[in-house]
C-alpha cells in the first residue's frame, strides 16, 4: 500500500487528569472510509478534533501527507469537519454558509457563488439556497452542512455522528448519499459514530475504541466475526462467549474445556497453549438450532427463553447448562416450523471454524 | 371543560398590578405633563390654559436645540465609548473565563449599583480634581495639570460610572450565550481568531448588543447628576435645561415641553433599537 494519508504515532490526549486517548497508533489511508466507534467518553471524537486541530496532542506525533500537523491551527488546515449539531450560521442563507469557508480563502465573490451554488444543486437543495438555514428541515440542513464541507474540495473529510439527529429512515437515506459521495470524490472519509449500523453500513474499515485506546481496527466483516477481544465481542454484540481452559491443539483447532462441555475452537496464530484460561465467541448466526442431538463437534443442550422478532429473521434466547447464555439468529420461517414455546429444549451446534478465539487475557 | 370566562379572571388578576401602575404612575402624569406644556404661567403662577405659546417660546430657540444635539451627541458618544471600553472584559468573562470565574465577575459588577450614583459621582472629585489624585500622578512625569472636572470629559467620566458595569454585564451574559461550537466551525473553515469575532460572534450577539447600548443611551440622555456635577453644566444638556427653566421664573410648562422632546426622542431611539435588534435574518419567511 502506499503511504498513508494521516499517521497517529503513539498519540496521547490528557484533559487534566482525564486521558481521552492514550498511546494511539493508527493509519489512515487515501481514498478509504474510515469508522471510528466506541461509547461515549471513548475518546473517538477527541481523535477527529485532533485531526482537525481543535484539540492539540499532550503527545504523540499526527502527521498528514507527512508533514508533523500536532501545532498547526485549525484554520490553516484542510480538514473540514461536518459537526453533530451541524453548527450550520443560523445568521446566514443555505447558500451563504457554503460560501463561508471559501470567502475566508479568499476566492472571488462570483466565483464562491458559482460554487456554492453547483455543490447546493448536487445536494439536491438548490431552490433552498437563499433561505435561511432556521427554515430547512433536518434532512436538508445535513445536505447543507456537507455541502459547507465539500466545496472545499478536500482530500479528507471529517464526520462526527452527523446522522443522529435524524429519524431512521432518514439515516438510511442519508448513509446512501455519503457512500455514493465518498466513491464518487475519491476521498478519505473519517466517520466518528456510536452507531454499529452506520459505522458497519458505510465504512471500508472500522476503528473500535474503548476509553482512550483501540480495541480493534479491521473490516466490518472482521469484526463482526472475528472479534479480537471480549470488549469488540460485547460491544458488537449478537455473540455467543465462552470461557474455558485449553487442552491440546490439532490441526489447526484446539481444544477448550467449559462448564458447558468440551469444545474445538479454531486456533489463533498465535496459540495460546495449553493450560491456558481463554474465551472464544460464535456469532450468533453461524449457531444452529435442532430439535434432536445432532452431529457434530460442538454441540451443547439449551433451553428456550425468549424470541425477539426483528423482521425476517429473529434473535432466540437460551440458557445452557451453569447459567450459559446463547443467542441464536435465525429466519423466522425456520423459526415457526420448529414451533417451540418457551421453556423447550433444544441442542445447539457449531462449525468449529466458526470458534473464533479470543486475545489471551481479555 | 373551563369557559374562556374562567382564563379571563386568572389572566386579569396578573395583569391588573401592572396595568393599575401604569395607568396612574405613567400614562396619567405623562398625559398631565401635555397639559402642563400648554399651560401659561402669568406673574410666577402657572394657570390652566391652551396656548401654543411655551412650544413656540422653546422650539424656536438656538438655546433649546444647541442643548437638543449636544445631549444627543454626548449620550451616544458614552454609549459607544461605554460598549467599545466594555467588549475586552466582557469577551475575556465569556470566551477565556471560567463559569466560576464569571459568576463571581458579573456579581462584583453588580457591587457599584449598591452605592448611590451620588456618591459615586463625587467620588471623582478626589481623582479629577485640579490638585486631584490623578493630575497629581501625571505631574510625576512631567504633564498637566489638565482641567477633568467642569468639562465634556468629566461629563462622560459620570455616564461611564453609571452606564460601565452594565454594559459588561449584559454583553458578557449575551456572548456567554455564543455556541462554541460555531467559533469552532468557523476555524475549521478557516477563519482566523481574531476574525471569528466579526464573523460569527458579534452577529450572534446582535439583539443583546443593541439592548446594551440602548440601555447606555437611556441611561445618559436622561442622567441629571454627571453634567451638573463632574460637566460642570457648561454646555446644558436637556435634563439641566430642565432645571434651569424650573428655576427661573417657575417656568413648568416650557420645563414639560423639554421633557415631552426627551420622551418621543427616547421612544423614537428605543423603537428604532429593537426594531434593528430583532429584525429576522435574511431568507426567513413570516
Amino acid at each position: 500500500m502506499t503511504e498513508p494519508l494521516v499517521t497517529f504515532r503513539n498519540v496521547e490526549k490528557r484533559f487534566d487528569d482525564f486521558v481521552a486517548v492514550r498511546d494511539m497508533t493508527l493509519d489512515i489511508h487515501e481514498g478509504e472510509f474510515l469508522a471510528i466507534m466506541g461509547s461515549s467518553g471513548c475518546g473517538k471524537t477527541t481523535t477527529l478534533r485532533m485531526l482537525a486541530g481543535l484539540d492539540t496532542p499532550s503527545a504523540g506525533e499526527i502527521r498528514i501527507e507527512g508533514r508533523l500537523m500536532n501545532d498547526v491551527k485549525p484554520h490553516e488546515r484542510d480538514t473540514p469537519l461536518v459537526w453533530q449539531s451541524l453548527a450550520l450560521f443560523p445568521f446566514l442563507t443555505a447558500r451563504e454558509n457554503v460560501e463561508f469557508g471559501l470567502k475566508m480563502r479568499g476566492v472571488a465573490a462570483d466565483e464562491r457563488k458559482k460554487r456554492a451554488l453547483d455543490w447546493l444543486d448536487r445536494m439536491q437543495i438548490v431552490e433552498f439556497a437563499d433561505r435561511n438555514v432556521a427554515t430547512l428541515s433536518g434532512g436538508q440542513k445535513q445536505r447543507v452542512a456537507l455541502a459547507r464541507s465539500l466545496v472545499m474540495e478536500p482530500q479528507m473529510l471529517l464526520l462526527d455522528e452527523p446522522l443522529s439527529a435524524l429519524d431512521a429512515n432518514l439515516v438510511i437515506r442519508m448513509q446512501g448519499v455519503l457512500t455514493r459521495l465518498q466513491k464518487e470524490l475519491g476521498i478519505t472519509f473519517v466517520y466518528v459514530t456510536h452507531s454499529q449500523s452506520e459505522a458497519f453500513a458505510m465504512a471500508d474499515r472500522v476503528v473500535i475504541m474503548s476509553q482512550g485506546d483501540i480495541a480493534q481496527v479491521g473490516s466490518p466483516k472482521d469484526i463482526y466475526r472475528t472479534p479480537a477481544n471480549r470488549f469488540v465481542a460485547e460491544f458488537v454484540g449478537r455473540n455467543n462467549i465462552f470461557t474455558g481452559k485449553t487442552g491440546g491443539s490439532d490441526n489447526g483447532k484446539t481444544k477448550v474445556s467449559t462448564l458447558q462441555g468440551a469444545f474445538l475452537a479454531q486456533t489463533p496464530d498465535n496459540p495460546p497453549g495449553p493450560e491456558k484460561q481463554v474465551s472464544f465467541t460464535v456469532s450468533a448466526d453461524l449457531m444452529t438450532l435442532t430439535l434432536t442431538e445432532p452431529d457434530a463437534d460442538n454441540k451443547a443442550k439449551a433451553t428456550l427463553i425468549s424470541e425477539e422478532f426483528i423482521g425476517s429473521v429473529v434473535t432466540v434466547f437460551l440458557e445452557g447448562q451453569a447459567g450459559q447464555e446463547y443467542k441464536v439468529q435465525m429466519q423466522e420461517r425456520a423459526l415457526a416450523e420448529l414451533d417451540l414455546s418457551p421453556g423447550a429444549d433444544v441442542w445447539l451446534s457449531w462449525e468449529a471454524e466458526n470458534a473464533n478465539m479470543l486475545e489471551t487475557g481479555s | 371543560m373551563s369557559g374562556p370566562r374562567k382564563i379571563d379572571i386568572y389572566a386579569l388578576t396578573w395583569r391588573l398590578p401592572i396595568i393599575l401602575w401604569q395607568l396612574v404612575f405613567f400614562i396619567g402624569p405623562v398625559l398631565f405633563m401635555v397639559a402642563i406644556s400648554f399651560f401659561v404661567v402669568k406673574n410666577y403662577r402657572m394657570t390652566e390654559a391652551f396656548e401654543f405659546v411655551n412650544w413656540q417660546r422653546m422650539l424656536t430657540r438656538g438655546f433649546f436645540w444647541d442643548s437638543y444635539w449636544y445631549t444627543l451627541f454626548i449620550a451616544s458618544l458614552s454609549a459607544t465609548i461605554a460598549m467599545l471600553v466594555a467588549f475586552p472584559a466582557a469577551w475575556a468573562l465569556a470566551f477565556r473565563a471560567s463559569d466560576n470565574l464569571r459568576r463571581w465577575a458579573v456579581f462584583l459588577l453588580i457591587i457599584p449599583f449598591f452605592t448611590s450614583y451620588l456618591v459615586r459621582t463625587f467620588s471623582w472629585y478626589v481623582i479629577l480634581a485640579e490638585s486631584g489624585v490623578l493630575n497629581a500622578m501625571l505631574g510625576y512625569i512631567g504633564l498637566g495639570p489638565f482641567r477633568m472636572l467642569n468639562s465634556h470629559f468629566g461629563t462622560i467620566i459620570g455616564y461611564l460610572t453609571l452606564t460601565l458595569p452594565l454594559a459588561v454585564i449584559l454583553q458578557t451574559v449575551t456572548m456567554a450565550n455564543v455556541d462554541k461550537t460555531l467559533i469552532e466551525a468557523a476555524r475549521n473553515l478557516g477563519c482566523k481568531p481574531f476574525a471569528t469575532i466579526w464573523r460569527i460572534v458579534l452577529p450572534l450577539s446582535k439583539t443583546g448588543f443593541i439592548v446594551a447600548a440602548l440601555f447606555c443611551f437611556i441611561l445618559a440622555f436622561g442622567d441629571f447628576v454627571a453634567p451638573f456635577y463632574l460637566g460642570g453644566s457648561q454646555e446644558p444638556t436637556l435634563p439641566i435645561l430642565i432645571l434651569d427653566t424650573t428655576k427661573s421664573g417657575q417656568q413648568w410648562p416650557r420645563a414639560a415641553v423639554v421633557a415631552i422632546m426627551m420622551m418621543v426622542t427616547l421612544f423614537t431611539v428605543a423603537f428604532t433599537a429593537i426594531a434593528l435588534a430583532y429584525r429576522k435574518p435574511k431568507g426567513s419567511k413570516g
